[in-house]
């Protein structure tokens, strides 16, 4: 027995192993280990046998249909006023009321709102909590939080879009545009390159509050980049396979938390990503959506 | 009427109607809310299983996580992108401790004696055998009869099947603690299986 006064520590190393939580070296180390210590080895067979009867075994709780409906109607609905606990009778009697008043109204609104929740909104910002089934999507997402992640959000830091365009020219084959949103509480910080969509990409970066906004750029047609957004020059928005938004609209999502917004205009697609809260982030965009040429034909 | 509507209307009423999203609301807190849906909404399951093995008592679950879902709500704004299942299970476990806490009835630990356990240990084929074919009943009473320290861990990673270094975070605890509290756990329920499952057993 080599392992006298070092069971403990080989112990834990053996669950580390077993778990794939071992660092390499001490793994190989372990190995090696394993041919000249019985009782670890030993040790080895128990734990293994163990993980193997708990795999096997389900041992999740669920909540009951009722407790799911409970919580979901609790999370789904966020903070109830206190006066919704004061009791179950007046609860019944208010829900009742609310029922008919609000299925009544509601059916007098239905037929004339028939667009994707969040769509009454005026900016023509598409809502969707979900994330985006684009391939871009992902790609930008990893761009903007690889550039923050490295404490180097932009190439060229300015806020001079006289000095960010035309260093951009300078790095790509086409010239997005360069629009500072100070006044707009958007400060421009400066710009950098990155390769989404198999090209090189013009990102603008923006400053929002403590957030940081990647607002992505390039050739709406340009070859190579194929993102699920064209330019809305039809006026019939001539949908295609992906779920092409109608011309010029902006489709929002979010994935892990951060929030996306693409949309096509001057010519360009335009892909915004941050970790602000989605209203701020439709604020930037509706602002910077204003600054630019209207969508359809150039 | 649709002011009067738009006055009396809660959102909780119609949470799961899609009617729900036409509801007058802020837009701050529409965004956030359906941030939270599609963040949160779907470790729902996770939440309850982490604090039915915390609790041990179904409705006390219910109870948990009702209080950990409306703490979640409320700090959601904090939550900036990670692993939202991680960031919900962190605030389960906080709440189930100051709900255990408040109740000032510290829960009766069946914490067996480790020095006379522990001297079960698997030595042959057949406590192998019995240890491998433990069937979900028995792994369910030897988890549950686990110290909570230890429990809440081996749930983590077994059923969560979360890394040592999430679960290091949700329990506020370094990884080598979590690696020593998994050790002794497994220690613990090799123990319990072979007092317990002998007998009666394949």
């Amino acid at each position: 027995m080599s392992c006298i006064g070092d069971g403990e520590r080989r112990e834990v190393q053996i669950t580390a192993y077993l778990d794939d939580e071992l660092d390499l070296t001490s793994a190989v180390e372990l190995e090696s280990h394993f041919e000249h210590c019985p009782a670890c080895a030993g040790e080895l067979a128990a734990q293994r046998a163990l993980k193997q009867a708990i795999g096997a075994a389900d041992l999740r709780y669920r909540p009951g249909p009722d407790q799911v409906r409970r919580l979901r109607r609790q999370l789904g609905g966020g903070q109830a006023p206190p006066a919704w606990r004061v009791g179950p009778r007046l609860r019944a009697i208010a829900a009742l009321l609310l029922v008919a008043v609000g299925s009544w109204t509601l059916g007098r609104r239905w037929p004339a709102r028939p667009q994707v929740p969040g769509a009454e909104r005026s900016d023509g910002v598409a809502g969707d909590a979900g994330p985006d089934a684009s391939p871009l999507a992902e790609q930008v997402l990893a761009s903007h939080v690889r550039a923050q992640l490295a404490g180097h959000p932009e190439d060229v830091a300015s806020s001079d879009r006289h000095t960010v365009k035309p260093w951009f020219g300078g790095h790509l084959d086409y010239s997005p545009p360069v629009i500072d949103l100070a006044a707009q509480g958007f400060p421009l910080r400066g710009g950098r390159l990155d390769y989404v969509g198999g090209r090189p990409v013009a990102a603008l970066v923006y400053q929002a509050g403590n957030h940081l906004v990647s607002v992505f750029v390039w050739p709406a047609d340009g070859p190579g980049v194929a993102p699920t957004v064209r330019t809305g020059a039809s006026p019939t928005g001539a949908p295609a396979a992906g779920g092409v938004p109608p011309a010029g609209a902006a489709v929002a999502s979010s994935r892990r938390g951060f929030q996306q917004l693409r949309w096509t205009q001057a010519g360009m697609a335009w892909w915004a990503v941050s970790d602000v809260a989605a209203d701020r982030l439709d604020d930037l965009v509706r602002a910077l959506r204003a600054e630019l040429p209207p969508a359809g034909p150039r | 009427m649709p002011a009067l509507s738009q006055l009396l209307l809660p959102t909780a009423w119609f949470a799961e109607a899609p009617a729900a999203r036409q509801m007058p609301r802020t837009h701050d807190e529409d965004a956030k809310r359906r941030r939270f849906e599609a963040d949160i909404l779907p470790h729902l399951d996770a939440a309850f299983n982490l604090a039915r093995w915390l609790t041990r008592d179904d409705a006390q679950a219910e109870d948990v996580v009702q209080t950990a879902c409306l703490r979640a709500l409320r700090f959601f704004d904090g939550f900036q992108g990670g692993n939202p299942r991680a960031w919900l299970l962190t605030i389960v476990r906080n709440s189930f401790y100051t709900w255990i806490g408040q109740r000032r009835e510290q829960e009766q630990e069946t914490s067996f004696d480790e020095e006379v356990h522990t001297a079960e240990r698997a030595a042959g084929d057949p406590e192998l055998e019995l240890l491998r074919h433990a069937d979900a009943e028995l792994l369910r009473q030897a988890f549950a009869a686990l110290p909570l320290a230890f429990r809440e861990v081996m749930v983590l990673r077994e059923v969560e099947g979360l890394s040592y270094k999430e679960i290091a975070a949700i329990a506020g605890v370094p990884i080598g603690t979590v690696m020593s509290r998994l050790a002794r756990a497994r220690r613990h329920l090799q123990a319990y299986l072979l007092a317990h499952g002998v007998g009666g057993r394949p």
